[in-house]
C-alpha cells in the first residue's frame, strides 16, 4: 500500500520529450490557433455559453496547476471560485465599480482566503490533502448559506451589474460583446498559469511532485512552494469565478457546493492533467454537453459524463488533450524516422 | 450591427443549429432572423407565439412539475385554439422547453437563449428560488414575460419584482397563512417549529410565527437544523420537550421525508399534530398515506376538489397516466391566461399583454377568484388547507387529500405590497 | 441532565450506524489502498434495492438484509473486476477519480430509471414503537440499528483478528510487501475484500431505508460525512473507523442539541483539528499520511 502511495502520478509532463521541444515553432503555431479559436468562439457558440466555457477552462487550469504540476488534488476549489463570485458581485453592487475591477477584487479575496487554507492543507498530500480542502470548502459553503444579509442565502446574490464605463450599455445589451470585454481577464489568468509552469518556479514544483524528499534535500522549502502555488491557483480560480458571476449577473450557493469542486476536477481530468490545454478542452466538452442535454429532454447528464470519465480514467489517463498530443507526437516522430530512413 | 453578426455567423452556426433543430425546431430561424427585443410593428412577432417551459426535469421537482408541465401547457394551447378557432390572434403557437437542473446559472443561460434565440415570448414555471430570481432579472432586461409557478420566494414580488414578472401559484406567506392560522383556530395553540437553516426555512419560520401569533397561538421554540440533514431524532426530542400541540416542520423534499419517518418512529404520529410548511401531493404519493396520515398543509390546488378540477384531471390523466399536481394546473392556467391576454391585446407585444393581465380578475380551473394584483404582480386566488387522508379513506390512486377549508383569495396572500417592490 | 443523557444515547445510536457505514470504506482502503468515492452510491443502491425488492416481490426488511447484502457483494466484485483492478498499481488518486465517475453514473442512472422521489419503505414489523427508561427514550428501531451495527463491527473485528483469513488480510493491510515476501498471495484477497466493503455499504443502506428518504441522492452528502469519519479515524484503520464513527455520531447529536444548525460544521471542524494534531488520524499510521 505504501509503495502505491509514493508512486507518482502517471502522466508524462513537460520534462518528457514533447513535440514542441523538437519543433519550437509549433508552440507558437499552437498558441496562435488557440487564440483564434478563443476569439472566434462566440461566433459558433451562444455567447453566454462561450463565456461559461472560458470561465470553466480557467477554473480547470487552476486545478491543473495543483494536480498536474504539483501533484495535489484539491477537492474544495469551489471555495475560491465561489468566494470570488460573491466578492465580485458585492463589489459591483455596492461600489458600482467596472466589472474587471470587481473581478480582480474577487480574485484577490480568494487568494487571501487561500493563505491560511494552504498553510494548513499543504502539510498533507494525496488523499488527505483532498479531504482537508473538501472540509474547508464545506465550511465556506456553510458560512455563505448562513450569512444571508450579505450573500442572499439560498436566493443568491442577485442583480450583479456589468459596468464598463462608456461601454456599459453595449456589453449589457448583448452577451456577445461582454465575451470580448471579459476575455482579457481569462487570458491574463492563462498567461499567469503558463508563466508559472514554464519558469524555474514551475520546475521546482514538478521536482517536488516527483520527489519531495529530494527537493527538500536540495534545499527547497517544499511547504512554502506548495503554499505559493496554492495561492496562485486560488487566484486563478477566483478570476474565473468572478468572470462567471459577472457574466451571469448573480452569485449563488451553487458556486460553493462540493459538486462544483467535483465538476472542475472532472473537467481537468477529462481534458488531461499536466497539460494546461486540457482544461479548456475538457471545459468545452462538459459545458457544451450540459447545454445541449438541458434542452434535449434527456435527463441524466451524469450517465454520460460519468461514463466518459470512467473510460478516460481507465484507458486514456492523459485525458483528451494529452492523448491527442501524444498521438500526434508519435505520428510526427514516426514520420520523421521514416523520412530519415528513406 | 446585430444583423450583420447574425448573418455572418448563421453559416458557421449551422451544424449546431441543425442539431438543436431536432429538439426545438426554432434555432435556425433564431440564427437567421432579425434580432432586437419585442417587435414594434407586427401584431405577432416572428409570426408565432413561443411559450418557453423552463423547469427541473431531472431533479427533485421532476415529479411535481417537470416534463408533464409541457403536457399541461399543450392542453392550454389546445383549449385556446378550440375556443377561438379562426379568430385566434395567435395562430402559430410553439412550445420550447429546457431542464435547468435547479441550477441558477443554467436557468439564466437557458432563459437568455429562450428569449433571444428561440424567440420565446414568455417563460413559465422555474422552480428553485435562486433560478427563478435569475430568470426574473432576464425578463426585465429583455422586456419579455415570465410567469413563475414552481418557486415560493416572496422576493419575486418584493425586491426582484418587475413589470414583466408574475408570481402565479404560491409563496411562503400563503403556506404559513393557511396552515398556521387555521391550525390555531382548530385548537393547536402551542407550537414548536423545526426549520432548515437557510433562506427558505427562515422565511417560512417568520411567516408561520406571525400567522400563529396573530391567530392567538404561541410559538414556544423554533429549532434550526442543518441543510441537508439526515438525522432529526435529536431535533425531534428538543421540539417535543416543550410539550407542544403542534410541531411545524419547514423542511422540504428528501429532508421532509427523513423528518416524517423519524417523527413517526418517535411515536408522535397521532399524539402531536404535525403541520408541514411546504408539501406536495407527490411527497404523499412517494411515501404513502400511512406516514403522513392526519398531517395538515396548505395546497394551492387539489385535483379532486370539485367536478371542474376532476374533469380537467381526467383529461390530464388520459395523456400522462398520472394525476396533476398544483404545478401542472398552474402551468396550464398561466399559459391559458397568457394566450387569452394576447387575444384581448390583439398582439404578443409584451407591454400590451402585461396591460391585459394587470389588475384583471381571472377564473379558470386553477384560479378561483383570481386576480392579478397590479402593484406587485402577485396573483391572488383561493388556497386550501388540506389534511392527508387515512388509508381506508383513499378510494383511488392519488386520492390523498381532504380539503379542510378554503382560504379566500383575499386572506390567502399577503394583503400588503412589499415596500421593496418598485416596478 | 436528562437532555444530555438523551443526546448521548442518540449520538451513540447514530455512531453505531456511522461506524458500520464507514467500516467498508476503511477495509477497502486498508487492503486495496482505494478511497472508494462510490461508497455513498453503493449505500444508496442498497436502500433503493431494498425498496425495489419490496415492490417487486413483497419481500420486506428481514429478507432484504441478507439478499441485498449478497447482491451488493456481487456488485462489488463486478466493480473490482471490471474497473478498480486496472488502477490498483497507480497513485490512489486514480481510483478515487474512477469511483467518482462511477458515482455520477450510478446516481443519474437511478434517477432516470426510478425517478427522484423517495421510494416507500416502512418499519419492519416488531420494531415499531419506542423504549422508555425514565424520561429518556429511544425508538426501538434506533436501538436495533445501534446494536446490530456494533455486533457486526465486532464480528468483522473478530473475523480479522481471530481467523486465518483475517490474519492474511490484515497482514496485507499492514505491509503488503512483506506479506508477499512471506509467500502470501495478497492479490487473491483483493476482490473479495472489495466486495465485502461494498456489501457493508449496501447493508447500511438497507438499515437506513425504513428511517429515511430513499432516493438517488441519499448518498451524495452521506459520503462526505463518511470521508470525515474515516479521515478522523485514520484511513485504513478498522478500529479507527469504528471509534471515529461513534465520535462523529456524538458530535452530531450534541451539536444538534446545543448548537442547532452548526452541528454539521462541527464534524468538519473536528476533522480539521484531528488532521492538524494527528495528521494520519486517530489510529492511522504516520507513514500512510505522507
Amino acid at each position: 500500500m505504501s509503495s502505491q502511495l509514493v508512486s507518482k502520478v502517471d502522466v508524462d509532463l513537460p520534462d518528457a520529450p514533447s513535440i514542441t521541444a523538437q519543433r519550437p515553432y509549433l508552440r507558437w503555431v499552437g498558441m496562435a490557433v488557440g487564440l483564434l479559436v478563443v476569439l472566434a468562439l462566440p461566433f459558433f457558440i451562444y455567447p453566454p455559453v462561450a463565456m461559461d466555457i472560458a470561465a470553466w477552462a480557467l477554473f480547470a487550469i487552476s486545478v491543473d496547476l495543483l494536480l498536474g504540476y504539483t501533484g495535489l488534488l484539491s477537492f474544495g476549489h469551489a471555495a475560491f471560485w465561489g468566494t470570488s463570485a460573491y466578492t465580485t458581485g458585492l463589489i459591483a453592487i455596492h461600489a458600482g465599480l467596472p466589472f474587471p475591477v470587481a473581478v480582480l477584487g474577487g480574485a484577490v479575496c480568494a487568494m487571501i482566503l487561500a493563505v491560511p487554507t494552504g498553510y494548513l492543507a499543504v502539510r498533507r498530500t494525496g488523499i488527505y490533502f483532498a479531504m482537508v480542502t473538501l472540509a474547508f470548502a464545506q465550511m465556506v459553503y456553510f458560512i455563505a448559506n448562513q450569512w444571508r444579509s450579505v450573500t442572499g442565502g439560498e436566493n443568491g446574490l442577485q442583480g450583479v451589474p456589468k459596468n464598463l464605463g462608456p461601454l456599459t450599455d453595449l456589453i449589457n445589451q448583448d452577451p456577445f460583446y461582454f465575451y470580448y470585454a471579459a476575455l482579457p481577464l481569462i487570458l491574463i489568468g492563462v498567461v499567469i498559469a503558463w508563466r508559472t509552469v514554464n519558469s524555474p518556479f514551475g520546475r521546482v514544483l514538478v521536482a517536488i511532485r516527483d520527489n519531495p524528499a529530494r527537493a527538500r534535500a536540495l534545499g527547497y522549502d517544499v511547504e512554502r512552494y506548495k503554499i505559493m502555488v496554492f495561492v496562485i491557483s486560488a487566484g486563478l480560480a477566483g478570476l474565473a469565478g468572478g468572470v462567471f458571476s459577472a457574466s451571469h449577473g448573480f452569485a449563488s450557493l451553487q458556486e460553493l457546493i462540493w459538486t462544483t469542486s467535483g465538476k472542475v476536477v472532472l473537467i481537468t481530468v477529462l481534458g488531461g492533467i499536466g497539460t494546461l490545454w486540457g482544461g479548456p478542452v475538457g471545459a468545452a466538452l462538459v459545458v457544451l454537453l450540459e447545454d445541449r442535454l438541458a434542452s434535449s429532454g434527456f435527463n441524466g447528464i451524469g450517465i454520460i459524463t460519468g461514463a466518459i470519465f470512467v473510460i478516460i480514467v481507465l484507458a486514456f489517463r492523459h485525458g483528451i488533450w494529452g492523448t491527442a498530443r501524444n498521438g500526434i507526437g508519435s505520428w510526427l516522430r514516426s514520420r520523421r524516422r521514416a523520412r530519415e530512413d528513406a | 450591427m446585430q444583423r450583420t453578426r447574425n448573418s455572418m455567423s448563421s453559416f458557421a452556426r449551422r451544424p449546431l443549429a441543425l442539431a438543436a433543430t431536432a429538439v426545438t425546431g426554432s434555432l435556425v430561424l433564431a440564427a437567421c432572423g432579425a434580432g432586437g427585443p419585442s417587435s414594434g410593428g407586427g401584431k405577432i412577432s416572428d409570426d408565432k407565439v413561443v411559450l418557453g417551459l423552463l423547469n427541473d426535469q431531472s431533479g427533485v421537482y421532476k415529479d411535481l412539475s417537470g416534463p408533464n408541465s409541457k403536457v399541461a401547457i399543450e392542453m392550454a394551447v389546445a383549449d385556446y385554439k378550440a375556443k377561438y378557432g379562426d379568430k385566434a390572434v395567435a395562430k402559430n403557437i410553439e412550445i420550447v422547453q429546457a431542464d435547468h437542473q435547479n441550477k441558477p446559472d443554467i436557468a439564466n443561460t437557458k432563459a437568455q437563449e429562450m428569449y433571444d434565440r428561440q424567440k420565446a415570448d414568455i417563460i413559465l414555471d422555474v422552480p428553485t428560488s435562486s433560478a427563478a430570481l435569475a430568470v426574473a432579472t432576464q425578463a426585465k432586461a429583455k422586456k419579455k414575460l415570465f410567469i413563475d409557478i414552481g418557486a415560493g420566494t416572496t422576493a419575486l414580488t418584493g425586491k426582484s419584482c418587475n413589470k414583466y414578472t408574475f408570481h402565479w401559484a404560491y409563496d411562503t406567506y400563503m403556506l404559513a397563512q393557511g396552515t398556521g392560522a387555521t391550525a390555531v383556530q382548530n385548537g393547536g395553540k402551542n407550537w414548536s417549529i423545526v426549520y432548515p437553516d437557510y433562506a427558505f426555512g427562515q422565511d417560512m419560520t417568520k411567516s408561520f410565527t406571525n400567522a400563529v401569533t396573530k391567530a392567538g397561538g404561541t410559538v414556544q421554540q423554533s429549532i434550526a437544523t442543518p441543510f441537508p440533514n439526515d438525522n432529526f431524532s435529536t431535533f425531534i426530542t428538543k421540539a417535543e420537550s416543550s410539550k407542544p400541540n403542534v410541531i411545524g416542520i419547514m423542511a422540504a423534499g428528501g429532508d421532509l421525508i427523513n423528518f416524517v419517518k423519524q417523527f413517526n418512529q418517535a411515536g408522535l404520529q397521532g399524539k402531536t399534530q404535525l403541520a408541514v410548511g411546504l408539501m406536495f401531493i407527490t411527497d404523499i404519493h412517494s411515501l404513502g398515506v400511512d406516514q403522513f396520515q392526519g398531517t395538515q398543509f396548505t395546497d394551492a390546488w387539489y385535483w379532486n376538489f370539485d367536478d371542474q378540477n376532476r374533469a380537467w384531471a381526467d383529461k390530464f390523466k388520459a395523456k400522462t397516466q398520472t394525476r396533476p399536481s398544483f404545478a401542472h394546473a398552474g402551468n396550464y392556467s398561466a399559459a391559458l391566461q397568457y394566450l387569452e391576454a394576447v387575444q384581448r391585446a390583439g398582439t404578443d407585444n409584451s407591454d400590451a399583454v402585461v396591460k391585459e393581465l394587470e389588475g384583471k380578475k381571472l377564473n379558470d380551473v386553477f384560479l378561483r377568484n383570481g386576480e392579478v394584483r397590479a402593484a406587485d404582480h402577485r396573483v391572488l386566488h383561493d388556497a386550501y388547507l388540506v389534511k392527508v387522508k387515512s388509508k381506508d379513506q383513499v378510494k383511488e390512486e392519488w386520492d390523498y387529500e381532504e380539503v379542510v377549508s378554503t382560504i379566500p383569495a383575499a386572506e390567502a396572500f399577503n394583503p400588503t405590497v412589499s415596500t421593496d417592490c418598485t416596478m | 441532565m436528562t437532555a444530555f443523557i438523551q443526546y448521548t444515547l442518540q449520538g451513540l445510536a447514530l455512531g453505531g450506524f456511522y461506524a458500520l457505514a464507514a467500516l467498508g470504506l476503511a477495509v477497502i482502503f486498508g487492503v486495496l489502498g482505494v478511497v472508494n468515492f462510490s461508497h455513498g452510491a453503493c449505500y444508496m443502491l442498497g436502500a433503493v434495492g431494498a425498496a425495489l425488492l419490496l415492490d417487486a416481490t413483497g419481500l420486506g426488511f428481514w429478507a432484504a438484509l441478507p439478499i441485498i447484502t449478497v447482491a451488493m457483494f456481487l456488485f462489488g466484485v463486478l466493480l473490482e473486476r471490471l474497473f478498480v483492478q486496472w488502477l490498483l498499481r497507480l497513485d490512489p488518486l486514480y481510483n478515487f477519480l474512477l469511483t467518482f465517475g462511477i458515482t455520477l453514473f450510478l446516481v443519474d442512472f437511478v434517477k432516470r430509471r426510478y425517478g427522484v422521489s423517495s421510494l416507500p419503505y416502512e418499519l419492519p414489523a416488531g420494531l415499531q414503537g419506542r423504549v422508555n427508561v425514565g424520561s429518556v427514550s429511544l425508538s426501538s428501531y434506533q436501538i436495533f440499528v445501534a446494536v446490530f451495527s456494533v455486533a457486526l463491527c465486532l464480528a468483522v473485528w473478530l473475523l480479522l483478528t481471530k481467523t486465518r483469513v483475517g490474519m492474511i488480510v490484515r497482514a496485507s493491510t499492514e505491509d503488503a510487501e512483506r506479506s508477499r515476501a512471506l509467500g502470501i498471495n495478497v492479490g487473491r484477497w483483493v476482490t473479495p475484500v472489495f466486495g465485502f466493503g461494498i456489501a457493508l455499504a449496501g447493508l447500511a443502506g438497507v438499515l437506513r431505508a425504513p428511517t429515511g428518504s430513499v432516493n438517488a441522492d441519499m448518498g451524495s452528502f452521506f459520503i462526505i460525512i463518511l470521508f470525515a469519519v474515516v479521515v478522523i479515524g485514520g484511513l485504513g484503520s478498522i478500529l479507527g473507523a469504528v471509534v471515529a464513527g461513534f465520535l462523529v455520531g456524538l458530535v452530531e447529536a450534541y451539536g444538534q442539541g446545543y448548537a442547532g444548525s452548526f452541528s454539521q460544521v462541527l464534524i468538519f471542524v473536528l476533522m480539521a483539528v484531528v488532521i492538524l494534531v494527528r495528521p494520519s488520524g486517530l489510529f492511522g499510521r504516520e507513514e500512510a499520511a505522507s
